[in-house]
């Protein structure tokens, strides 16, 4: 678990013309809320926040965030970018106390180079990008590294396989399957669409 | 070419397009996609040739994902017909885009290799568009 010291201020003005501005000074908008408080508007330094985000855990650090003098323990919550910039247009933190239980999502990571796949032409998949866990604040890993340098094409390796760090419990299905290895036949550029089909003309 | 398999009003209006995309735009299924940098339409041909273009340049061992779909009706007028009676018949499908959308995913070993598919694709489409990746900017 990595913490880091954070200051927020208060006192911002609320709504879009006013956060539009807000943004414009390198600032960025935000909300503090949690159990038992009144969520509090408050605006960050994007610098500031960038460096506090940018340790090993990334968007699960524990943030000691400063607000009017009080510190609060708080992670972020939820961001809201640009479509377009992609940039963190607002951010919501989520004040936690260290000895609850908390639900979050752990970035996973693949390492090494499937060989056999890629030699028979086929595709390492991951099926999901993070994995949902419940652990304290105290307990919250980084990330998953997962191997797939021994893997084998048809190769599957399941959420139960994965090995927790003590006091994490991983959420969901534990034969959901996070990493696939695809065999060449099927890793033909095949396109996917919601709804690819071919029909005649519309009447 | 994608169409929809039936639709419930043949022709429709042409619309306004403003604003930036609602949701869609970031990457959901693979390492790499195109996004739309401008509003415009796609038509179905064109998805097909970007599609064509990106899965002969990676050859094999990718997947490709397609985000968008042409749900919208476009008429046109007979050549050298008189203004008036009525709206003409319809020609084509597209896919209305917006700013900030994702409109092809693609996964595959090799990034260089990857990017320039993608490369490739873009030169298919009538707007301006650029090739991302998932990792995210504060």
């Amino acid at each position: 678990m990595s913490q880091t010291t954070l200051v927020a201020s208060t006192g911002r003005e609320t709504g879009s013309p006013a956060s539009r501005r807000l943004r414009a000074t390198d600032q960025i908008p935000g909300v503090l809320y949690g159990q038992g408080m009144t969520p509090v508007s408050v605006a960050v330094a994007r610098r500031d926040l960038r460096l506090a985000l940018s340790g090993p855990a990334g968007f699960n650090t524990v943030l000691q965030l400063e607000v009017d003098g009080k510190t609060y323990p708080a992670v972020v919550k939820d961001v809201q970018r640009h479509p377009v910039k992609r940039n963190v247009s607002h951010i919501d933190f989520l004040q936690v106390n260290m000895s609850e239980m908390l639900t979050v999502s752990v970035p996973l990571h693949l390492t090494g180079e499937a060989k056999a796949v890629l030699n028979e032409g086929g595709l390492v998949d991951p099926a999901v990008d993070t994995i949902e866990v419940e652990c304290t604040p105290g307990n919250m890993p980084n990330e998953f590294v997962v191997d797939v340098s021994e893997m084998q094409p048809g190769d599957v390796i399941r959420l139960s396989s994965l090995v927790m760090p003590k006091g994490v419990t991983a959420l969901g299905d534990p034969d959901m399957a996070i990493v696939t290895a695809i065999h060449g036949s099927q890793a033909e550029p095949t396109a996917e669409t919601a709804a690819a089909v071919e029909a005649p003309e519309a009447e | 070419m994608l169409m929809p398999r039936k639709v419930k009003h043949r022709k429709q209006h042409r619309g306004r397009t403003t604003g930036m995309t609602k949701g869609a735009s970031s990457l959901s299924f693979g390492e790499y996609g195109i996004q739309a940098l401008e509003p415009g339409w796609l038509s179905a041909r064109q998805i097909e040739a970007a599609r064509i273009a990106m899965t002969r340049a990676i050859k094999r061992g990718g997947k490709v994902w397609i985000n968008v779909f042409p749900d919208k009706p476009v008429t046109k007028k007979p050549a050298e017909t008189r203004m008036g009676s009525g709206k003409g018949n319809p020609e084509f499908w597209v896919a209305v885009v917006k700013p900030g959308r994702v409109l092809f995913e693609l996964s595959f070993p090799n990034e260089e290799q990857a990017k320039a598919a993608l490369e490739k694709a873009i030169q298919k489409l009538p707007i301006k568009a650029r090739v991302i990746t998932r990792e995210e900017v504060i």
